[in-house]
């Protein structure tokens, strides 16, 4: 095998085995409590991919909706993605979304009159620069007084979902006493759907305005390759990866780790704010206490585990993310099957890529010694796992 | 080569058992037709004990009484409500049941897209962004008259002051609602008007939580009324509402819970307003059966069944009992009428 293969293979061993085992043992608690595993797995494929239906559903629709799903998980799998290159856990991409589709819909509201050329930018750089506030208190406080990102991310996330609680109950977005929705954004900031959204005119047999994917779509991918060339290609995304392997290291080759921290959060909230916005320009048009309850956030962190932290990857695991939410529904509806199943296969999945970190570290590295010493081609959220991964910035 | 055979034996029989998995779920070929009833959960889930957990009671029971293809789905998210309201709307369901008024919005785009598929809400209508009624003739609104069911508990709370069999018996009884809008305000006005019925002297106080989740901020509002000599308690209020019922409890005197029989959320629960979301998810699919199904409100009362009470954790006196029969038996024949704003 060239080694080129050997490193491909090596690289999808893990979160294709994730994937698998999930599956595998998914199927042994179908059977277990009294369910047909083949039916529910077929459930799945027809409402996550459409293929394979039987109970008349539409493939088309049913991959409108994986990809509207798919959307938001991709960028923000990116914005947990790229701090685990530089050592840190973002767990607030939530909490950044929801600053981005506060952001979004106040803008929308509030210029609903500009012409689409002007408003639409306005909200989507509105979204980021909301969203990077919130990822830059987190890394202000990590730079500055050693605050660890796990604990400010998390806290920011409840300090966001109260902030839409009060703005749309009660507060100034609030649509009309006794709602909890915000007003509807202005026709300019909303991003246009692939198909017209008109339901007099049929397209695969169905109202086209039933299929509800948005040109975010192109947004989202356009993040995951700036990611990518980020990363790869600038010197700003060397540093983030030198920072992550090793901050003493970084230092001594003259990388400011502080700055590093602060504009890797800055950029990752951004593009968090950058999902919430388009959430908001391309689907919701308003704000709605749904953003309540929104996991997107969460399960990004489990897109950018099982995607590596590669750009290539986050798509892939979004895209299953994406097909898994789409087709519960439709597996619970044909097969009589909880869609609760989806979540037990999730939690499968992250469960078994932590125990194969836990075995990769194991196997790679002797006991006890250093956690920087991990070969570089190890996946980056391998890191997770050892102390050093996210100690505060050591003073010059 | 036997290993391959074999392998290809497993995919076939893995195949096989899949179509027929398919197969047994398809059915079909039967002369009279099968109504397919999708009934969509809001993001409570089916074991919400309440509201959505009804509308599958009712579901489950017209699968036994009419020739009916009952499917669920929980909405996981509110981003579910579109796509599962459109995959049944997508396979020509006979009728597609929304649970729950935050469908409102996504009610309101699907039924506008299949304007051939018959759609029911359970308490709301299908509207636009601004939550303006469409009006679209394929949406049937299930209604409920709050005020029924507030009513009889209110001659509950009235019987017990006016008796001396609460347990302060200072004539001052309590609501706390969660948000001063129409459903919660028809309760509060049946409850009042028939506490007043009972016992003229009585003092109804009535607060709002401004919240319909947090049970800490209606436990305040229901400390102040236990405080102002208040000892029955009725909570509108949904999950915050719970706190209402804790803090009744604490304090030693009675509450009274809401929609659904709260009777298992604390033991100073006597009573339960109930709206029986069950008989009207029955009655919609009924009336689909039977080619009647109409567009607007179908309101649901103590008339028709649709609303009415539960006795719980309490032993109602015979006298109590015979008031209460004779209440509920009055607003059934129209002789009384709970008024469905809050009397002074």
């Amino acid at each position: 095998m060239p080694p080129a293969v050997r490193r491909l293979a090596r690289g999808l061993g893990m979160p294709l085995g994730s994937v698998i085992f999930a599956f595998v043992i998914g199927a042994l608690i179908c059977a277990a409590t009294g369910a047909n595993p083949f039916a529910a797995y077929a459930g799945l494929l027809c409402g996550g991919l459409g293929i394979g239906c039987t109970e008349g559903e539409n493939p088309a629709l049913q991959i409108s909706n994986t990809i509207v799903f798919f959307i938001p998980l991709v960028t923000t799998g990116v914005a947990v993605a790229l701090p685990f290159r530089a050592g840190l856990f973002n767990i607030g991409a939530e909490g950044q979304l929801l600053a981005g589709s506060v952001a979004c819909t106040a803008i929308g509201i509030k210029f609903s009159g500009l012409p689409a050329p002007i408003l639409l930018p306005m909200v989507l750089l509105g979204g980021m620069a909301a969203g990077a506030l919130w990822a830059g208190i987190a890394g202000v406080l990590k730079a500055t007084v050693g605050a660890h990102e796990v604990v400010t991310t998390i806290m920011l996330n409840y300090v966001a979902q109260w902030l839409v609680r009060f703005l749309i109950i009660g507060g100034p977005l609030q649509l009309a006493p006794g709602t909890s929705k915000s007003h509807p954004i202005g026709e300019g900031a909303r991003l246009a759907t692939l198909l017209p959204s008109d339901n007099s005119l049929i397209v695969f047999g169905l109202p086209a305005s039933v299929f509800r994917v948005h040109t975010g779509l192109l947004i989202s991918l356009a993040a995951a390759a700036v990611f990518a060339f980020l990363l790869w290609r600038t010197s700003f995304g060397y540093e983030i990866r030198a920072v992550g392997q090793s901050q003493k290291a970084a230092r001594y080759a003259g990388v400011s780790v502080r700055r590093t921290i602060i504009f890797t959060m800055l950029i990752a909230g951004a593009f968090s704010g950058l999902a919430g916005a388009v959430q908001i320009a391309g689907v919701d048009h308003n704000l709605t206490d749904k953003y309540f309850s929104d996991t997107t956030g969460f399960d990004a962190i489990a897109v950018a585990l099982l995607g590596l932290g590669s750009a290539v990857g986050i798509v892939l695991a979004a895209l299953l993310f994406g097909a898994l939410h789409s087709g519960g529904a439709i597996m619970q509806s044909d097969a009589g099957i909880s869609s609760n199943l989806v979540l037990v296969l999730q939690a499968l999945i992250l469960f078994s890529i932590a125990a194969n970190f836990v075995g990769a570290i194991r196997r790679g590295l002797p006991f006890g010694r250093a956690p920087a010493a991990l070969p570089p081609e190890l996946p980056p959220a391998a890191g997770l796992m050892s102390e050093a991964a996210a100690p505060p910035p050591e003073s010059p | 080569m036997a290993h391959k055979r074999l392998r290809f034996l497993g995919v076939v029989a893995a195949a096989m058992v899949l179509t027929m998995a398919c197969g047994g779920t398809s059915g079909g070929g039967t002369p009279t037709k099968t109504y397919k009833i999708g009934l969509v959960t809001d993001i409570g889930g089916l074991n919400d004990k309440s509201f959505n957990h009804l509308a599958d009671v009712g579901l489950e029971k017209a699968k036994t009484d009419f020739k009916v293809q009952g499917d669920v789905k929980e909405s996981k998210s509110g981003d579910d409500y579109i796509p599962n309201l459109t995959d049944f709307a997508t396979k020509k369901y006979d009728l597609v049941i929304g649970v729950g008024f935050l469908m409102q919005e996504a009610m309101g785009t699907v039924s506008g897209q299949f304007p051939d598929v018959h759609f029911s809400i359970i308490d709301g209508a299908g509207t636009d962004a601004k939550g303006n009624d469409l009006k679209h003739a394929n949406v049937q609104s299930l209604y409920f008259k709050e005020q029924d069911a507030g009513a009889m508990v209110g001659v509950i709370a009235g019987w017990l002051e006016k008796n001396g069999k609460a347990k302060k018996n200072k004539h001052v009884i309590g609501a706390v609602g969660g948000v001063s809008i129409p459903p919660v305000n028809h309760y509060i006005a049946g409850y009042k008007w028939a506490a007043k019925m009972e016992d003229p002297s009585i003092k109804v106080l009535v607060g709002y939580s401004n919240n319909f989740t947090d049970p800490a901020k209606c436990a305040g509002v229901a400390q102040s009324q236990i405080n102002s000599g208040a000892d029955v308690l009725f909570q509108v209020a949904g999950g915050c509402g719970l706190g209402v019922l804790q803090s009744a409890g604490k304090a030693g005197v009675y509450s009274i819970g809401v929609d659904a029989d709260q009777k298992d959320a604390d033991p100073s629960v006597i009573a339960s307003a109930l709206k029986k979301v069950d008989v009207a998810t029955y009655t919609a699919i009924q009336n689909v059966v039977k080619g009647q199904f109409q567009g607007g409100a179908l309101t649901f009362s103590i008339a028709n069944e649709g609303a009415g009470y539960a006795v719980d954790n309490f032993d109602v006196p015979a006298e109590l009992k015979a008031e209460l029969d004779k209440i509920q038996s009055q607003i059934k024949s129209g002789a009384l009428t709970p008024p469905a704003d809050i009397p002074a």
